[in-house]
């Protein structure tokens, strides 16, 4: 089909998207998109979800970490906040999230937020709660392998 | 703003990684409800040594809090007295009815959290009573975050519910998404956005992020040793006289 004149094309923004997870939980694109969906469908119903009309355009995630752009359209930019903030797990793995930011081009987006990874994650014991455990490092981050499952914990809980 | 947090061992995640997690997310402090995640304050309110290395660490403040959880008002009235002296926010775990109305009645307590948890309930009398008392309402957005379905639809009915009642009466407020991991923490900005999608009115949820560091500073200066009682202070020259 011909395409729109300039005036009646859509007008979209694109958010930057962090993501944080446990180590061992691996998430993937479609994964993440229908959990997108599901959220705006339920927090802003079928009208609001259409308005909103979040799109997953680009998606990384590994190691307990990953980055995502969504895009909505111009004017719904807090309804879809309020969607990725109720994103709270996907494929039955809880996940963080949160907007780094918004642009006017996926471009900016890519540029300005993106690839900001908090470096790679290294497997080694450390001390946590009086034993050695093993533990994955990420920067400043270290999730801990204790008996019942992973533990959030710092450099400042380890040294 | 503020967010309330549960730590290891009430949570998954420690206070210094909900710390690290709530500085990156643009807050300014953690409350830690967990009485076992930090050291209690010491004697005249200053931070303990342990949140005030947190602090340093990771530039935010982090605040000493307990929740207190008891099966009925008589020992609820016991673990208020307990705490009161040793730490600086005090939360007590709604719920019920009676510790709901124990809660608001009882000034030492700063704030009335889940108030609408099980089958409790709020109406006009415990508001009133929780603005006369300056009882601090929590309005819980945990179930707005992570819970589905009718769980979700319930929570959210009896979230509008308590906030016709409380706006009504002007009681006072705190917000809080009630995370018990890093990454159920989210970020003021992204908690405001959900909040309104509900029909809280954005600056309204702000001010109970804000409260939250209103509470422990108001407190904190409480316990100072040139605090007498309200509008009373040690001046400087007190020695010389």
């Amino acid at each position: 089909m011909k395409h729109l004149p300039k005036h009646l094309r859509p007008r979209w923004r694109y958010l930057a998207v962090g993501i944080e997870t446990w180590p061992d939980a691996e998430i993937r694109r479609r994964g993440f998109q229908r959990a997108l969906w599901y959220a705006a469908g339920n927090l802003l119903g079928d009208a609001g979800s259409a308005d909103a009309d979040l799109t997953l355009l680009a998606f990384s995630h590994g190691d307990g970490e990953g980055e995502a752009i969504v895009r909505a359209r111009h004017g719904h930019v807090d309804e879809a906040r309020a969607v990725i903030g109720c994103v709270s797990e996907v494929a039955d793995a809880p996940v963080g999230i949160r907007v780094r930011g918004i642009s006017g081009t996926v471009r900016a987006c890519e540029e300005r937020y993106m690839g900001r990874a908090g470096g790679s994650s290294t497997q080694r014991d450390v001390a946590f709660e009086d034993a050695e455990r093993p533990a994955v490092v990420r920067g400043d981050a270290r999730d801990v392998r204790t008996e019942s499952g992973y533990v959030g914990a710092a450099a400042f809980d380890t040294e | 703003m503020y967010e309330a947090v549960h730590a290891r061992p009430d949570g998954d995640a420690t206070a210094a990684r909900h710390a690290a997690t709530a500085a990156r997310h643009g807050y300014d402090g953690v409350v830690v409800r967990t009485r076992d995640a930090l050291d209690p304050a010491g004697e005249s309110g200053e931070p303990s040594d342990e949140a005030a290395a947190l602090r340093d660490e990771y530039g935010i403040d982090v605040v000493d809090a307990v929740e207190i959880d008891a099966a009925d008002a008589t020992s609820a009235s016991g673990a208020v007295g307990n705490y009161r002296s040793s730490r600086t926010v005090v939360c007590l775990v709604g719920g019920d009815d009676g510790l709901n109305r124990f809660a608001v009645e009882e000034p030492r307590v700063d704030v009335l959290v889940r108030p609408m948890d099980g089958s409790g309930d709020f109406n006009h009398v415990l508001a009133k009573a929780a603005r006369d008392n300056g009882v601090h309402v929590e309005f819980d957005l945990g179930p707005l975050f992570r819970a589905t379905g009718g769980k979700r639809v319930r929570a959210l009915a009896d979230l509008r519910k308590l906030r016709e009642i409380v706006t009504y009466y002007d009681a006072p407020h705190v917000v809080s998404a009630n995370p018990r991991s890093h990454l159920e923490l989210r970020a003021p900005r992204e908690v405001v956005a959900a909040a309104e999608a509900v029909g809280f009115d954005a600056e309204w949820v702000e001010e109970g992020l804000r409260a939250w560091g209103e509470i422990a500073g108001r407190n904190r200066e409480r316990r100072s040793e040139a605090f007498i009682e309200p509008g009373v202070r040690l001046g400087r020259y007190e020695e010389d006289g």
